[in-house]
């Protein structure tokens, strides 16, 4: 059994099926990337799995747990929105509040923690990133890599049995995608459960475990990086990686 | 001649008529509390669109904007005590309309027609909070109460201070047209004050500067609020003794 078993989840814009019977299984521990042509529902998958979104269909089981994603219940949404954390594009860090506050928002509001030990777990988390000279900084005063740092750090803190991040890098400028990677790579060392979104294709390449080839709401292929990237069977992700230079045929060398 | 302008009496009446200072502050507090907390309700039904509420709340703004606040005294002040009576010949109940001081119906309709304006402004406060932020709470596993309160208003209250401060100020002064329900404030007593003495001008003079004395307060005292919860300009100095750099380039390829 698997720590984390989505099924059959499906997922419609008006009359625009987005997802159509999604399942998926993670292994504890590992990092699932997906990737894909923009537009083929990446996004809505993960935002499914913490019910920003409502799907039509689909449940997810965590750790033995299953959830109805369809759901109306107020406490069962709650309840899975704590199983699993997201880390944004846009970093979405709470601008009224510093650093330390940002990640101790959640352990305080949602755990319930006592000040003194949240504050602890908060500076673990920060010092793990490497933002523990930033403590008191406000998100205006920081560059989009520390604030995706910090952004990491919350979302590790209430110690997620899944983290959700959806490009992660995309909104950064080239410098700063560098110390946001490493932060995701130490993440994934320490054995954090990672379904992520990205275009960086050398990243996932290095560090996922499995890559699904998502396309018109379907996992049209999954495999290692090395069957991915190596050895292609599915047309579709062949032309896809073709598109984005990721796969050499022997015509691309022909001068 | 007899003294046309008698500057000191401007200055000596001033205790007698900050006797009344505190009905006008009681009759603004009491007014302010009510006009946020049904603003605020009706900016939430507003945004969440609840049928049959919606359309009563914006029914209800557009009257409360569109008519003189000394004209919606005057209806509660006359049209409470005549719903009560048809209320007590429909039910058999009794309820006795001189037992409510006339200081109630003015709290009801300065709150009220306050409600209606900081409803507007609340509404523009909290849909200016970016919905990531939002979004970020709720995936953190706030409830819907907790994203508001944790996220929602904090953000939204730094924008909409300034516009609630105005409206504060205005009603302020608008508690001067609480003798239309038979309130003594301090408006109310300085005119009973030139009643005895004919000396009006000296009155609305001694007025004028209490008014101004305690806006003026209020307005530094709204100045230092959002000095306080603005968020600061500069950076904190970075501690450079844990200053923890990530190499970056080496450890990712690798
Ligand atoms: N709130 C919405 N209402 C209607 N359609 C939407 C909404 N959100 C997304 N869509 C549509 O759903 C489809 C999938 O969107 P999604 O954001 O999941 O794609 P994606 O794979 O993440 O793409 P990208 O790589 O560009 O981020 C798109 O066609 C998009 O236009
Ligand atoms: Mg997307």
């Amino acid at each position: 059994m698997s720590l984390i078993e989505i099924r059959n989840l499906s997922k419609k814009f008006g009359n625009n099926v987005i997802l159509d019977g999604v399942d998926l299984n993670i292994n504890q521990g590992e990092v699932v990337a997906i990737i894909g042509p923009s537009g083929t529902g990446k996004s809505t998958l993960l935002r499914c799995l913490n019910l920003l979104e409502k799907p039509e269909n689909g449940s997810v089981s965590v750790d033995g747990k299953n959830y109805n994603l369809t759901t109306k219940s107020s406490k069962e949404v709650l309840a899975l929105r704590q199983e699993t954390e997201m880390v944004f594009q846009q970093f979405n860090l709470f601008k009224h509040k510093d650093a330390l506050n940002n990640v101790m928002e959640g352990l305080r509001v949602v755990k319930k923690l006592p000040k003194a030990e949240a504050r602890r777990i908060a500076v673990a988390e920060l010092e793990k990133v490497g933002m523990s000279d930033r403590l008191h900084h406000y998100p205006r005063h920081l560059s989009g890599g520390q604030q995706q740092r910090v952004a990491i750090a919350r979302a590790l803190a209430l110690k997620p049995k899944l983290l959700l991040m959806d490009e992660p890098t995309s909104a950064l400028d080239p410098e700063l995608v560098g110390e946001v990677l490493l932060t995701i790579k130490r993440a994934a060392r320490e054995g954090n459960t990672i379904l992520l979104v990205t275009h960086e294709m050398d990243f996932v390449r290095n560090v996922a475990n499995k890559i699904i080839f998502l396309e018109n709401g379907k996992i049209v292929a999954e495999g290692t990086p090395k069957e991915i990237f190596e050895n292609p069977k599915n047309e579709r992700l062949r032309e896809f990686l073709r598109n984005i230079n990721m796969l050499r045929t022997a015509d691309d060398y022909v001068i | 001649m007899a003294k046309l302008f008698d500057v000191k009496l401007v200055f000596t009446q001033i205790p007698e008529l900050l006797k009344y200072l505190p009905t006008t502050l009681y009759l603004t507090a009491i007014a302010l509390v009510i006009g946020l907390v049904v603003g605020l309700l009706i900016a939430l039904i507003r945004m969440k669109k609840i049928p049959v509420l919606n359309q009563i709340a914006i029914a209800f703004v557009s009257v409360m904007r569109g008519t003189p606040i000394i004209v919606q005294l005057y209806i509660t002040y006359f049209g409470i005590p005549i719903a009560l009576k048809y209320i007590n010949y429909y039910y058999g109940t009794h309820y006795d309309i001189n037992a409510v001081p006339g200081i109630v119906f003015a709290m009801i309709a300065l709150g009220l027609n306050q409600s209606a304006f900081d409803s507007e402004t609340i509404r523009a406060a909290i849909q200016s909070v970016d919905r990531g932020q939002i979004e970020a709470a709720k995936s953190i596993g706030m409830s819907g109460f907790q994203v508001l309160r944790r996220v929602i208003l904090p953000q939204a209250g730094s924008v909409a201070l300034l516009p609630l401060g105005n409206s504060l100020i205005a009603l302020i002064k608008g508690t001067s047209l609480a003798f239309t329900c038979s309130v003594v404030e301090m408006t109310a007593a300085g005119k009973i004050l030139a009643g005895r003495n004919y000396r009006y001008f000296e009155a609305y003079c001694t007025l004028a500067i209490i008014y101004w004395v305690l806006t003026f307060i209020l307005e530094r005292v709204l100045a230092l609020i959002e000095k306080k919860i603005s968020i600061p300009e500069q950076a904190p100095e970075t501690s450079t003794t844990e200053k923890v750099e990530i190499p970056v380039t080496q450890e990712v390829a690798a």
